[in-house]
C-alpha cells in the first residue's frame, strides 16, 4: 500500500492506524461524490443562467429562489422516464458506455487535492504519477463516447462517437505535452506539490502561480482542455445542427443523465486542474483556501460558459488541422525552450 | 492477502481477456478484449510499484492505441466482419506450430526459479524521478535507438498511406488543400 499522508496535524493518531485510516478515505470518497454530483448540477444551472444572461433573457427562474431548484426538478423527470433502448442495440455495450464514462470522471478525483483550511489539505490517492493518473482516467472517455455511438446501431451516434474518439486521442497529446514544461519547473507530478509549488527570489519564498512562468502552456492547455471535456467551439462529436446529437442520441433516461453528469465533472475536473497547475491552488489573500479553490474552479467553469456563447462551432478539418498543425508543434516548442531556459537558468 | 487477491484476479482477467480476443467473433468484443487484457496487465504493473508503468501503461495502449483499434472496427460497422462457421481447427498444423513453441517456453521457464524481488526502496522504486534517471543514464543508448526505430516506423507508414492515395489521384478536401499549399 502507497504511504498517504495527510497535511495536517494528526491528534487522536486516526491517520497511522490502519482502521482508521480506511474510514477516513471511505469517508472522503462518499463526500467526493456528494459534492461532485451537486457540483455538476449547479454547473448545468450556472450554465444555463449565465448563457441566459448572456443572450438577455432570464434562464431557469421559476422552480425554487433564482431557479435553483430548477436540476433537482430536471433530475426528477429523467429519473422517471422510461429507460428504453432502440431495436438491434448491443445490450451490453450500450448499458456500458455511459456505466464507464461516469466512473471514469468520479475518478480522476482520486488524486486531486482539495485545499480546505489554512494547512489542511487533503487528497484520496497519494500517488506518485499523480496527475498521469487523471490522464489514464480521462482517456478512457474516448470509450464511452466511441461504444455509447457504436451501440447505438444509429449512423448518427456512430459518426459523433468516431468523431470524439479521433478529437480525444488528437487533443490528449497537445494537453500532455503543455503540461511538461509544469513538470520540469516544479519537478513533480503530485498535484499538491504543483499547487503549493513556492519560488525563492531575492531571498524570500513565496507562493508563485505558474500562469506567469508557462503562459504558453497555460494557453494550449485551456484550447486543449475545452476539445477533451467536448465543449463548444469543439463539440463536434454532438454537434446538434448535423448530428442530432451524436453518441448521445439513443440515450434516455438515467442513462442520459450519467452521460450528462460524466461530462460535466470532466468539466469541473479540468477547471480544478486548470487552478491547481496554473493558478497556485487554493492560495490566496485573506480568505480560507476552501473559498479561493472554489472561486478559482467558478472562474474557469464561467469561461467555458463564455466561450460558449462567443464561439462558433469548428468545421472537423479544422479541429483536426489545430489539433495536430499548431497546438502539437507548439507544445513540443514550449517544452524545448523551457527546457534550455531552465538549463540555462540553474 | 489482498495483493495476492488482487493478482489472481488481475491474472484471471488478462488470461481470460486473450482468450476472448482470438474466441470471440464479433471483432468489436474482441477489441475490448485486449482493452481487459491491458488493463489487466496495468494492475499487475501497479502490484510491482511500478507506478509510471502502470499510468503509461493505461494512457499509451488502453487510451490511445486501441482506441484506434477499436475506431477501426466500428467504422467498418455492426456484423460486417463476422466470420461464418466456428473456429476451425487445423491439428496437424496447430501441433506442428505449438509443440515448438510450448518446448521452448518449457526451456525458458524450467530454469527460472521463484525467488523474493531484490530489495528495493519502496519510495523511490517505479517513481517518475527513478525511471527518468535510469533512461538518461544507464538506458541512454538504447532509449534513444529506439525512438529512431519509431521514428522510421512513423515516417514509413506515413510515406505508404500518402504514396498510395496519390496513386488513385483523390484525396479528402483537406489534403487537396495541403497540396495546393
Amino acid at each position: 500500500m502507497s504511504s498517504i499522508t495527510l497535511a495536517a496535524p494528526d491528534p487522536l493518531g486516526l491517520y497511522t492506524n490502519p482502521i482508521g485510516h480506511w474510514v477516513i478515505v471511505v469517508v472522503a470518497m462518499v463526500v467526493a461524490l456528494v459534492v461532485l454530483m451537486t457540483g455538476a448540477a449547479y454547473s448545468v444551472w450556472f450554465e444555463r443562467v449565465a448563457l441566459g444572461r448572456m443572450q438577455r433573457r432570464p434562464g431557469p427562474n421559476r422552480v425554487g429562489p433564482f431557479g435553483l431548484l430548477q436540476l433537482a426538478a430536471d433530475g426528477v423527470k429523467l429519473a422517471f422516464k422510461e429507460s428504453f433502448a432502440p431495436r438491434m442495440v448491443d445490450p451490453v455495450l450500450y448499458v456500458l458506455a455511459p456505466a464507464i464514462m461516469v466512473t471514469a470522471a468520479f475518478l480522476a478525483w482520486a488524486v486531486i487535492p482539495v485545499g480546505i483550511w489554512y494547512g489542511f489539505s487533503y487528497w484520496i490517492a497519494d500517488l506518485n504519477v499523480g496527475i498521469l493518473l487523471v490522464l489514464a482516467v480521462s482517456s478512457m472517455n474516448a470509450y464511452a463516447l466511441l461504444l455509447g455511438g457504436w451501440s447505438s446501431n444509429n449512423k448518427y451516434s456512430l459518426l459523433g462517437g468516431l468523431r470524439a474518439a479521433a478529437q480525444l486521442v488528437s487533443y490528449e497529446l497537445s494537453l500532455g505535452l503543455a503540461l511538461v514544461p509544469v513538470f520540469m519547473i516544479v519537478g513533480s507530478l503530485r498535484l499538491q506539490d504543483i499547487a503549493t509549488y513556492q519560488v525563492h527570489w531575492f531571498g524570500a519564498s513565496f507562493p508563485l502561480p505558474l500562469i506567469l512562468v508557462a503562459p504558453l502552456s497555460f494557453v494550449i492547455y485551456m484550447v486543449s482542455a475545452v476539445a477533451e471535456v467536448n465543449r463548444t467551439p469543439f463539440d463536434l462529436p454532438e454537434a446538434e445542427q448535423e448530428l442530432i446529437g451524436g453518441y448521445l442520441t439513443e440515450y434516455s433516461g438515467l442513462k442520459f443523465v450519467c452521460f450528462y453528469l460524466g461530462e460535466y465533472i470532466n468539466m469541473i475536473t479540468v477547471a480544478a486542474l486548470a487552478t491547481l497547475l496554473f493558478l497556485a491552488g487554493w492560495e490566496g489573500p485573506l480568505l480560507p483556501p476552501v473559498f479561493w479553490m472554489f472561486v478559482k474552479i467558478v472562474f474557469f467553469i464561467f469561461l467555458f460558459i463564455w466561450l460558449r456563447t462567443t464561439l462558433p462551432r469548428l468545421r472537423y478539418d479544422m479541429l483536426m488541422r489545430l489539433g495536430w498543425k499548431v497546438l502539437l508543434p507548439l507544445a513540443i516548442a514550449n517544452v524545448v525552450v523551457t527546457a534550455i531556459v531552465l538549463v540555462a537558468v540553474q | 492477502m489482498v495483493a495476492q487477491a488482487i493478482f489472481w484476479i488481475a491474472s484471471a482477467v488478462a488470461i481470460l481477456g486473450g482468450v476472448g480476443v482470438i474466441t470471440l467473433r464479433q471483432p468489436i468484443n474482441a477489441v475490448l478484449s485486449l482493452v481487459a487484457v491491458m488493463l489487466a496487465l496495468s494492475v499487475l504493473f501497479l502490484l510491482l510499484s511500478a507506478q509510471f508503468i502502470f499510468a503509461v501503461q493505461i494512457i499509451v495502449y488502453a487510451g490511445a492505441v486501441m482506441v484506434l483499434f477499436l475506431f477501426v472496427v466500428a467504422l467498418l460497422g455492426p456484423g460486417r466482419e463476422r466470420t461464418r462457421g466456428g473456429l476451425r481447427l487445423h491439428w496437424s498444423l496447430s501441433l506442428l506450430v505449438a509443440l515448438p513453441f510450448f518446448g521452448v517456453l518449457w526451456a525458458m521457464l524450467s530454469g527460472v526459479r521463484f525467488r523474493a524481488p531484490q530489495k528495493a526502496d519502496l519510495a523511490t522504486f517505479g517513481s517518475v524521478q527513478q525511471i527518468g534517471i535510469g533512461l538518461f543514464t544507464k538506458y541512454l543508448f538504447p532509449f534513444e535507438l529506439t525512438s529512431i526505430l519509431l521514428l522510421v516506423a512513423a515516417v514509413g507508414a506515413i510515406y505508404l498511406s500518402r504514396g498510395e492515395r496519390a496513386g488513385h489521384g483523390a484525396g479528402t478536401a483537406d489534403e487537396d488543400q495541403d497540396d495546393r499549399a
